[in-house]
């Protein structure tokens, strides 16, 4: 199921004098099945990609594309929009609201057509992908529970809906090193399982060690977009940009710098470490 | 958050830009009893003409300078409705029911909602064309004199200043709060009324609640950085009044003057 941006604008505020242009012609496509990174410095674009492939602002110009369907026509359904695109945004916890765990996780269950059980066993399995127990959280109130904890939570919301299109903005900052590691091995699971995830983050580290491509806006336009090993081995170009391409490849520019041969490419941690073992045994 | 809301500060450079707030505070409250005291059609065509006036003095667009009170178009429809039905029902033109319309109730819903459309407008202007530090430094301007009698100025000053702060954050927050919801499955967007009420829940809770965390944060940060209220009386020097400043009090004082003495 794939995304197509054909040359979309985006302005905020139009004719006033906060008029401000956020994306500018920018035509991407996200095929089924990936996993891409999207970076970037702040107010380059990235919040306001997601509000437009959720359908929730509609560009000022320029079409985009679910599935073949333009998503700004009048006749396409937006329910099938939010069954299919699955948004975690900044900071989720603040969208908790209900009485209890279950009927929050629930929520984007309420208009589907789905049984009592199933809804039951999709609430439960994202519960527990969240690192919940299921029987010991479902009668609690999700607001009582702490910042991180809460953060869970919303992101099981969005999770039980098991939505095939999943689209994440910064949901690393602030989790700690343990939950971390085991939210993006989450993710790399549920990719694995068919889910295409788009996640914008800063995190360079993370995205060259989980997400296949990347995407890094500048000023509302592509910067770069290709394979993560390709892009994350412009090691120069990307610090002058102020993004940042992860410890992995300064590392390895550096002892390229040294003379190292390490090829091309190398990105991730554990290639990395083979590199440099193998160069000892030598 | 593509359309702005209502009424925040636009900066421009035009003559109402550059009044002094306190002055512009002023004008407005003449402005307002000249309005609440006109009675007659001609008066009602004199002030659309004056905030047509001024809406273009301010080089604010019309769309911005009467959003706010088309948005109220509903509200207007319910007051006149109101009048014509129940202001006079002594000698109506039809009785039905509870209903009795009378050409009485329909002048007095007319003048209604011509004087609330009219001094909304002219907020308006006021509220677009000052930033909202200037308008509460204003109002503390203002209200100074009443310390006299124990009237603690600064502090509703302050609390003033921390509430319009509040307003274009709590507008994001909302907007933010609305489309996770809306990602979700919230049907915000969808025509059935059933819907849009059902939805209304999952938007106020966490405002609410965002709200009040925001205001706890908020006033312990203050206190973090010694703020500890009204105590000290502080002694502000304001700029005084320019030439302008006076030329505006005066005209609005004489178009009031005008309207009451007509009156």
């Amino acid at each position: 199921m794939p995304v197509e941006l054909r040359k979309v604008s985006y302005t905020y505020a139009p004719g006033t004098p906060y008029a401000a242009p956020a994306l500018k012609e920018l035509s991407l496509t996200v095929g089924d099945g990936e996993f891409v990174g999207v970076m970037g410095r702040t107010g380059c674009g990235k919040s306001t990609l997601i509000q437009l492939i959720a359908g929730l602002a509609a560009p000022s110009d320029g079409q985009i594309f679910l599935d073949g369907e333009n998503i700004n026509e009048r006749q396409f359904d937006r329910n099938l929009l939010r069954q299919k695109v699955g948004v975690v945004f900044q900071f989720p916890e603040i969208q908790l609201f209900e009485t209890t765990v279950q009927k929050d996780v629930a929520f984007g269950l309420k208009y589907l057509d789905r049984s009592r059980e199933q809804k039951e066993a999709a609430v439960r399995q994202a519960l527990e992908w969240m690192g919940f127990d299921y029987e010991a959280v479902r009668n609690r109130s999700p607001l009582g529970f702490s910042g991180g904890e809460k953060r869970r939570l919303a992101i099981a919301g969005v999770l039980a809906v098991m939505p095939k299109f999943l689209i994440l903005d910064e949901p690393l900052a602030g989790l700690d090193p343990l939950g971390r590691d085991a939210f993006l091995e989450l993710l790399r699971k549920l990719n694995q399982g068919g889910m295409t995830i788009v996640m914008i983050s800063h995190d360079a580290d993370a995205l060259a060690e989980y997400a296949d491509r990347i995407v890094i806006l500048k000023d509302g336009m592509l910067f770069k977009d290709g394979p993560a090993a390709q892009v994350f081995s412009d090691y120069k170009g990307l610090e002058a940009n102020g993004t940042g391409a992860g410890q992995v490849s300064g590392i390895a520019e550096r002892l390229r710098l040294r003379g190292w041969e390490i090829p091309a490419g190398t990105i991730r941690y554990r290639r990395l470490l083979d590199e440099i073992a193998g160069r000892w045994t030598q | 958050m593509r359309q702005l809301p209502v009424g925040l500060y636009q900066p421009a450079d035009s003559v109402i830009h550059r009044l002094s707030g306190s002055a512009k505070l002023l004008c407005m409250l003449l402005l307002l009893i000249g309005v609440v005291n006109t009675t007659t059609l001609p008066g009602y065509g004199i002030w659309v003409l004056l905030t047509a006036l001024l809406i273009r003095l301010a080089r604010i667009s019309p769309g911005t300078a009467l959003g706010s009170a088309v948005r109220l178009k509903w509200f207007f429809g319910v007051i006149l409705f109101m009048n014509l039905c129940f202001y006079q029902p002594e000698d109506p033109w039809v009785r039905w029911w509870i209903f009795s319309p009378s050409y009485a109730g329909l002048i007095q819903g007319i003048q209604v909602v011509a004087r609330v459309f009219l001094l909304l407008a002219m907020s308006n202007v006021l509220m677009v064309s000052t930033a909202p530090l200037v308008m509460t430094d204003a109002m503390e301007r203002l209200l100074s004199p009443l310390r006299l009698i124990g009237v603690p100025a600064g502090l509703i000053a302050m609390i003033l200043s921390v509430a319009i702060q509040f307003i274009p954050t709590l507008f994001e927050e909302t907007d933010n709060i609305r489309k996770a919801q809306t990602a979700r499955g919230a049907r915000f967007d969808s025509p059935r009324l059933w819907d849009k009420a059902k939805a209304v829940l999952p938007l106020l809770v966490p405002v609410f609640l965002a709200a009040f965390k925001r205001a706890d944060e908020l006033s312990m940060a203050m206190e973090a950085r010694g703020y500890r209220g009204d105590t000290q009386s502080r002694k502000k020097k304001y700029p005084p009044f320019q030439t302008a400043d006076w030329l505006a009090l005066l005209l609005c004082a004489a178009v009031a003057a005008a309207f009451v003495m007509i009156r």
